[in-house]
């Protein structure tokens, strides 16, 4: 799953989201590092849909204009949990191996 | 605040990249979404954004990039994205691959400089081929980016797609700096040639290695790892062992080369290509690229010897436009088949692959 994938299902595990505002959430969560082009986010939303990890929740019109909603369907949140917990187990694995001296301060 | 505005117009012209499917499921959400990036809910400045601004260059960058993976899609996508997918991905392929073997003969030059004479069923050849290359940065410049080639066509086979797209630009970056060099310096042989060489075998296939994406199929590795050494063995060795023997009047120049191993490649497919059966149309639509690739190069090339500083010959042009006669009319025989190939293949199914 690439880093993108990743943010876009994280935004929405905690509700449905439209376009605009999986992007301020991506930003907001990655604390500015990930800032999604809208022809980069919806190469990822086509994909996730294309998987089966989202879904259209509802539109809303605002402004005279439709804003569709997506959500994470029951695939999407075990994926996301399943990649949230190989994430963790990297970033131990890396603060463990950081922690512990390496063979020139060892040697 | 309704209608179409000139934010929004604009907006839409650039999606107008996307192939039409693609809009159709996405365009409206797309272009809620950009409007929402830019309107703040004050209505005088929301009137004067609409008015006045435009789509930054980046977010212009990111629909051409998603456009260009739709259209040379990969697995899940329409039968003509895919179709065009694996033409343009075997496309580019093949010509690393032309890169590849000249590398490979620079490192023989090389072995050969030293003393060394890895092909012995090659006759030894005059001194003038063999000797050392000269130390003078653009000659190394060339070779490193030669080198560089082998790796950057294996690492696309193996699927290392990122690292080859980097070596890439670097090695045609490399190549451009070699050519520009002689150009300025009046060192050039063909410089027709040489710089529609640049264009067609290094800037065109490095731009097209955007078909190689998450979504491309794997490469069949072998066939490909195994045509380095056998186009080499197959092409440039009785190229040399002419060559060395005094025979390189029956040399073909690189171009005239390429259009007839193009044309050969046609009449290898043929058959298959006449016959209509599902599933060779992609192949016949790889040739059909190359032949357009090769008949380019051909073209340009001519000028070289119409006006060029050192070969200027009547002669070579009559053998060059009848190697492009020949290349058009092989090429002819698989046409109708690549032109079938954009309905006639079916993508393999997508699988799970998120992101």
């Amino acid at each position: 799953m690439t880093g993108q994938a990743f943010f876009v299902l994280t935004a929405l595990a905690d509700g449905p989201r439209h376009g605009y505002g999986i992007v301020g959430e991506v930003a907001e969560l990655s604390q500015g590092r990930v800032r999604l082009k809208i022809g980069s986010l919806y190469g990822v939303l086509d994909r996730l849909a294309d998987a089966g990890l989202i879904e259209a929740d509802r539109e809303e019109a605002h402004d005279g204009r439709l804003r569709r909603y997506y959500r994470l369907t029951r695939d999407g949140r075990g994926a996301l949990a399943e990649e949230a917990e190989l994430r963790a187990i990297t970033a131990r694995l890396v603060r463990a191996r950081l922690g512990r001296p390496g063979p020139q301060a060892a040697g | 605040m309704s209608g179409e505005l000139r934010l929004e117009q604009r907006y839409r012209r650039v999606l107008r990249l996307l192939p039409g499917y693609y809009r159709e499921r996405w365009e409206e959400d797309m272009v809620a979404a950009f409007l929402d990036s830019w309107l703040t809910g004050d209505p005088y400045t929301d009137e004067c954004v609409l008015e006045f601004c435009k789509p930054s260059w980046q977010e212009v960058a990111s629909v051409i990039l998603l456009a260009a993976r739709l259209y040379l899609g990969g697995v899940g996508a329409p039968r003509r994205y895919f179709a065009w997918g694996q033409a343009v991905r075997s496309a580019v392929l093949a010509l690393l691959m032309v890169h590849a073997v000249r590398g490979v003969d620079g490192l023989r030059l090389v072995f050969m400089a030293h003393g060394r004479h890895p092909l012995g069923i090659v006759p030894a050849p005059p001194a003038a081929m063999v000797a050392a290359p000269a130390v003078a940065w653009p000659t190394a410049v060339w070779y490193v980016a030669g080198y560089s080639w082998i790796v950057i066509f294996a690492a696309l086979v193996l699927g290392h797609y990122r690292a080859a797209r980097v070596l890439a630009v670097m090695a045609a970056a490399l190549d451009l700096v070699w050519l520009a060099q002689g150009q300025l310096n009046g060192a050039l042989l063909s410089p027709y040639g040489s710089w529609a060489f640049w264009s067609l075998h290094d800037l065109a296939p490095v731009l097209a290695m955007a078909a190689f994406h998450r979504d491309t199929p794997p490469v069949a590795r072998w066939p490909w790892l195994l045509a380095l050494p056998a186009t080499y063995f197959l092409v440039a060795v009785p190229e040399l062992a002419a060559t060395a023997t005094g025979h390189q009047a029956w040399v073909p120049d690189l171009p005239g080369l390429s259009c007839i191993l193009v044309a050969i490649l046609c009449l290898a497919h043929a058959r298959k290509a006449l016959s209509s059966r599902a599933g060779t149309g992609v192949w016949s639509l790889t040739v059909v690229l190359l032949a357009v690739v090769a008949a380019a190069y051909r073209i340009a090339s001519l000028g070289d010897y119409m006006q060029g500083r050192y070969l200027q010959d009547p002669h070579l042009i009559t053998v060059g436009l009848a190697e492009l006669l020949i290349l058009v009319a092989a090429v002819a025989l698989v046409a109708p088949d690549a032109a079938r190939a954009q309905t006639a293949t079916a993508a393999p199914p997508p699988q799970p692959q998120p992101g």
